[in-house]
């Protein structure tokens, strides 16, 4: 064992734990990046741009943004909307040590699905050159949504959730109401639209 | 004081306060019917109340947080000052309010948990020592390791780094909440009346082997040799199930993930034989036994009544030395044990209720 301190945590690994929450409508990423001691500089490199030894709001955001464009998602082969939700990033120090999380919260909406079983892909391939992964699909909050399995590749960095879908309006009806719904605000629009030009025209 | 000299101080009084945890109802009769959990959580109480007499206001003020509040969720299994603790720390105790303070947790834990937290802390000491020594040789500060040689922000080892804290009253009917803690240990043990919960907790080690006056020490070799036992005693269609296809780099459901249910993976325990779900179950024991008998005997077996939704998932090699992964889970359990980077010196575990985490059940 080596007599440094550094033993004490995570060295040479670049840390990215992913849980997943599925609902009917939406999926729900909490991913929890912890970068080992030995890679902490190159990782902080890649966050605080202006090199001022602190991490910015600004800079929090615009790599959470840049992890996010490495992770996909998609559902029975249809890809993903992944967009940040919030992210919380620790003190430039804590990162450097090696021992602070930046934790980014992401949310993708669903496409309308029907009954049955689906296919939700997750792949993360942020930093494969040090990074180690978990990929976890938490328990789901509906009682509509029913984890069957999960596939993962050796590493984690990809992850299949199968899971059943059930009780909710069929998709055509949903359709059906998503046009009548739209064909109703197109007719509002153009209603008012017309109103409105009339009025200028009669000024 | 000398590196080997303090380690030997250590040991006596682990061994020392041994002797003291089992005087009360500890293993050796079952706890009597009726109120056997409420008369230990008085006598917890008493002798944490023993301990408040020993200290002065200051050390007082240290030692008391409300029961609701930020101090519930601060643990970790990093060293300080890495992860800022508060509380009592024992390097800042006299030798009397130090012995308090074991006395306290040899009533509050099981004879085998005392053993269990005693020699986690024994190992930090030991990984303070090596700091130490690793230092000198590379012409390093030889204070590495030590409190006072935090000022650059490195860790700090050793007994000397371990805090106390009460949340809430220590009471005999009351909840409250007693946490013990420091590097690779977070016990927080929730009281109320004849009601405990020790969960959420966090016992780890490094080294995870390692020999004090020719005694070999595995803090959590039970919990090791049990688990492998136990996936090289399955079938092969068994053993199929158990094993995940994919590497576990760490816990999933370590510090700062409250509040979090994963999907169950693995076998099922009802898929089991009656003697290799008694393995398992036995298994269970080595967190759930950290806590005193009278509240561990309850929980086991609400624990052992689920054997259908209970599962067992294992990850890496099943040759008992290698680093593997493995997850007990269940309604109201979930147990990690997760070697760190490939080492088998190196463990991080994990013990949660996720449906009474910090005793959420008892204040309803």
């Amino acid at each position: 064992m080596s007599g440094s301190w550094t033993s004490a945590h995570r060295r040479d690994e670049y840390l990215q734990a992913a849980r997943l929450a599925i609902d009917p409508d939406r999926v729900e990423l909490a991913l929890d990046l912890t970068a080992g001691i030995a890679v902490a500089e190159v990782v902080l490199s890649e966050i605080d741009l202006d090199g001022n030894g602190s991490i910015s709001v600004a800079e929090a955001r615009a790599y959470s943004d840049r992890v996010l464009s490495a992770i996909a998602l998609d559902v029975d082969g249809i890809p993903l909307r992944v967009e940040l939700v919030a992210s919380t990033f620790p003190a430039f120090d804590s990162v450097r040590q090696g021992e602070g999380t930046a934790r980014i919260q992401a949310v993708a909406v669903m496409p309308p699905l029907a009954d049955g079983l689906h296919h939700l892909r997750y792949r993360n391939a942020y930093r494969a050159d040090i990074g180690v992964y978990l990929a976890n699909a938490l328990v789901p909050a509906s009682d509509r949504v029913i984890v069957a399995a999960q596939r993962r590749d050796i590493n984690q960095r990809d992850l299949v959730i199968d899971y059943m879908l059930s009780g909710q309006p069929t998709p055509v009806a949903r359709r059906g109401l998503s046009i009548g719904v739209g064909g109703a605000l197109i007719l509002i629009a153009n209603v008012w639209w017309r109103t409105r030009t009339r009025r200028r025209e009669d000024l | 004081m000398s590196v080997p000299f303090r380690i030997a101080m250590t040991t006596s009084l682990v061994l020392t306060v041994n002797a003291v945890a089992t005087v009360p109802a500890q293993r050796s009769a079952p706890p009597p019917p009726g109120g056997a959990q409420g008369d230990v959580t008085a006598r917890i109480a008493s002798a944490a109340q023993s301990l408040l007499t020993k200290l002065d206001d200051a050390g007082r003020a240290k030692v008391q947080f409300p029961f609701e509040g930020p101090q519930k969720t601060r643990w970790s299994n990093l060293p300080s000052p890495m992860f800022e603790r508060q509380g009592l720390r024992m390097g800042a105790l006299t030798s009397a309010q130090r012995s308090a303070v074991k006395e306290l947790l040899a009533v509050a834990l099981s004879r085998d948990g005392y053993r269990k937290v005693s020699e986690i802390v024994l190992g930090d000491e030991v990984l303070r020592s090596r700091s130490s020594q690793g230092a000198r040789d590379s012409g390093a500060n030889p204070n590495a390791g030590r409190a006072g040689a935090r000022g650059r922000g490195g860790p700090a080892f050793g007994e000397d780094e371990y805090y106390l804290a009460f949340l809430g009253t220590p009471s005999a009917t009351a909840p409250w909440m007693l946490q013990f803690g420091g590097h690779h240990l977070a016990i927080n043990l929730t009281l109320a009346g004849s009601q405990a919960t020790m969960a959420p907790s966090l016992p780890a080690a490094q080294p995870a082997t390692f020999t004090v006056e020719g005694r070999t020490v595995r803090p959590l070799g039970n919990e090791n040799d049990k688990a492998f036992a136990l996936i090289n005693a399955l079938n092969a269609e068994q053993r199929g199930q158990a094993i995940l296809s994919s590497r576990v780099a760490d816990l999933v459901l370590g510090p700062g993930q409250d509040g979090k249910t994963i999907q169950p993976e693995g076998i099922r325990a009802s898929a089991l034989s009656a003697a290799h779900q008694t393995m398992l179950w036995e298994l269970v024991r080595e967190w759930v036994g950290i806590m005193n008998d009278a509240f561990a005997e309850p929980r086991m077996t609400e624990i052992r009544a689920k054997p259908a939704d209970t599962y067992f998932a294992w990850s890496g090699p099943t040759t008992n030395g290698s680093a593997a992964y493995f997850r007990v889970q269940g309604p109201t359990l979930v147990i990690e044990y997760a070697p760190q980077q490939g080492s088998v010196d190196h463990i991080h575990t994990i013990y949660r209720d996720p449906t009474n985490d910090y005793g959420a059940k008892f204040s309803k």
